[in-house]
């Protein structure tokens, strides 16, 4: 393959190319069009979400929607932001999802380390452990986590959302990390050891610096799932002046007074803009940490 | 069959340095001395994942066997009833038909995620520069807002009176006025617009999973089908599909797993809702366990759950173990 020649390519291919490029043309623009509808389509609800926000009470609620606000406002977002709730709850989400990804990815960290630099007995049981782990359904562990946190106290309390939180995070923020640590050479550690360094020092001075882009982009994994999580706290968390930010942005919902869908869709974009960012910012590590690192293995 | 044979290899080796047989078979990696490192390296998580992980599913198996309900929670009175709960289970015709509606509404779900997944891996392979740069971002987007986020959303696009949807379907003049429909409350309404966001949300995953392994498969092939004469639908279910297979299995598998498992949807767009038209295995264990408080039945019902989805646990796993992970 790579040793014929463009010079060679070109006559033998000149016929049917020309032949093809009608064809090529009439597909592409067939092609274009498919993204174009599929763009369309996927963008609407999120284009409605923002749209909807920026919109004016009885711009809202109108027999005719409205798709391009005449007088866009940013009262629903002052709105939101005047809620003590909103203050309120956006610290108890920060306490709580600082709390369980920081302690998920020092704990993982660790646990990577040893499942991908180093060979034991058991090590494959252990990998296939955690990732059974993972898919265990979410009202499955929720059922006794609530009970032992109704005995321990610890129902309604940052320590145990926490707990809560790290027990889903950790697993997958086991994997994703391995993937990185596995992708360390070898051949560095052993320059190290050969150097006299231990173990201990070859984690500290040479595997964990290497594998701190692996660490943020898992860190960011981390934080979007805890950031997002509705069902444990709505569960746990029964106190209104401990409601995380997904509870909050649920309580808008109102059946019997007519929920103020300006107000809820302000707050949901407010609510999903952190998760955007993250997710543009580490777009290329999503679809390899989430097919190498969580799906893959 | 693997595109991967470099991953097959090594996970050869390590199997056999893991094997007791050959104590000095090569390592990947350097020899080290009967080393302690790893205990340490993992004992903080094993701690951790032992306290709130392993434990609470052995107290689920015990909960499941007794009567524990509202009344325990504040007395500590239980009784055991040995396996009473699940033969109540199973004689509850409501069990039998939220065990269909999941596994209906699950497949449905996997079917209509992986079929259009597919469909946007091949377009994004076929387009320009920039429209795969736009339909990436798109896709990023929907993929990123939080389900509680999209879930109210949808509750909002699909409003009666005042919904877009609901005047855009008006607009077609196909059904008729439907300004007032109320999507919750019909059964199967309610499963087409949960369908809808599930759909909307699981496509961006797969079709951007599927396509970085599209993108992997070597020019060559496709070029040597062209030049036997493939039609562009036999290249792409000769030699697309052959490449993707095992990336498509992994996709599918998982979707299972979280179409099985999802909740915030379902319960944030019906509530489960109309007369548990759309309660599913996971809003019916929630419902009885949280809103009933009959938290033995609860944990007997999460149990058969969980038993269920390990027979898609375990055969995703054993498809990792099997495409030569290095595990």
């Amino acid at each position: 393959m790579t040793a014929t020649s463009p010079t060679q390519d070109a006559p033998s291919d000149a016929r049917p190319r020309k032949r093809d490029t009608r064809r090529r043309r009439k597909l592409h623009l067939g092609v274009n069009i498919t993204a174009i509808v599929f763009c369309v389509i996927w963008t609407f609800p999120v284009y409605w979400m923002v749209n909807t926000a920026f919109k004016s009470r009885p711009e809202v609620m109108t027999a005719t929607p409205i798709f391009f606000s005449q007088h866009p406002t940013l009262a629903n977002f002052i709105a939101a932001f005047k809620q003590s709730s909103f203050l309120l709850d956006l610290r108890n989400s920060v306490i709580v999802v600082s709390g369980a990804v920081v302690l998920s990815i020092v704990v993982g960290a660790f646990a990577a380390a040893a499942l991908s630099r180093f060979h034991f007995r058991g090590r494959r049981t252990i990998m296939v452990l955690i990732l059974a782990v993972q898919m265990l359904p979410g009202t499955a562990l929720l059922i006794p986590t609530f009970l032992v946190f109704n005995s321990l106290n610890l129902l309604g309390t940052y320590f145990g959302l926490i707990l809560a939180y790290v027990a889903s995070v950790l697993p997958f923020s086991i994997w994703v990390m391995r993937g990185f640590f596995v992708a360390i050479p070898y051949e560095i550690e052993e320059a190290a050891m050969v150097d006299g360094a231990g173990t201990w020092r070859i984690l500290r001075s040479i595997l964990f610096p290497l594998v701190i882009p692996g660490v943020i982009a898992t860190s960011i994994f981390a934080f979007i799932t805890a950031w997002n999580e509705y069902l444990v706290a709505y569960t746990f968390m029964k106190d209104q002046s401990m409601y995380t930010l997904p509870i909050w942005l649920a309580s808008f919902s109102n059946p019997q007074t007519g929920t103020d869908f300006g107000g809820q869709m302000a707050a949901s974009v407010l609510f999903s803009l952190p998760v955007v960012v993250f997710f543009l910012l580490i777009q290329r590590k999503l679809v390899a940490g989430m097919s190498a690192g969580a799906v893959k293995g | 069959m693997s595109p991967s044979t470099v991953p097959v290899a090594s996970g050869e080796t390590m199997a056999a340095a893991e094997s007791p047989r050959q104590p000095g078979a090569p390592r990947s990696g350097p020899k080290r001395k009967r080393n302690f490192a790893p205990l340490w390296l993992l004992s903080p998580a094993a701690l951790v994942l032992l306290t709130i992980t392993v434990a609470p599913i052995v107290l689920l198996v015990f909960l499941s066997l007794t009567n524990y309900d509202q009344k325990s929670l504040f007395t500590g009175e239980f009784a055991e009833v040995g396996l009473g709960q699940y033969s109540s289970i199973f004689t509850d015709p409501e069990f039998l038909r939220s065990l269909v509606r999941t596994v209906l509404f699950a497949t449905a779900l996997v079917a209509g995620s992986v079929a259009i997944g597919m469909g946007i891996s091949q377009l994004l392979t076929r387009l320009g520069t920039v429209m795969r740069y736009v339909v990436t971002i798109v896709l990023i987007f929907a993929w990123a807002v939080p389900t509680v986020a999209s879930s109210l959303v949808w509750d909002w696009l699909f409003q009666p009176g005042y919904g877009v949807v609901n005047w855009l379907l008006t607009q077609t003049h196909l059904f008729g006025d439907l300004t007032d429909v109320d999507w919750a409350q019909d059964p199967v309404l309610a499963y087409l617009a949960i369908w809808l966001l599930i759909v909307w949300q699981a496509v961006p995953f797969i079709g951007l999973t599927l396509n970085a392994a599209q993108t992997q498969v070597p020019e060559e092939y496709f070029e040597a089908a062209r030049l036997d004469g493939a039609s562009e639908w036999g290249i792409y279910w000769r030699v697309t599909i052959h490449f993707l297979k095992p990336t498509l299995l992994l996709v599918t598998i998982l979707s299972v797993i979280w179409d099985f498992n999802v909740f915030n949807q379902i319960w944030l767009v019906s509530h489960g809702g109309p007369n548990n038209a759309t309660a599913t295995l996971g809003i019916w264990t929630y419902k009885t366990a949280f809103i009933g408080f009959h938290l033995g039945e609860g944990a007997a019902i999460a149990v058969v759950t969980t038993v269920l989805l390990m027979i898609f646990t375990a055969y995703y796993i054993r498809n990792l173990v099997r495409s030569g992970e290095e595990l």
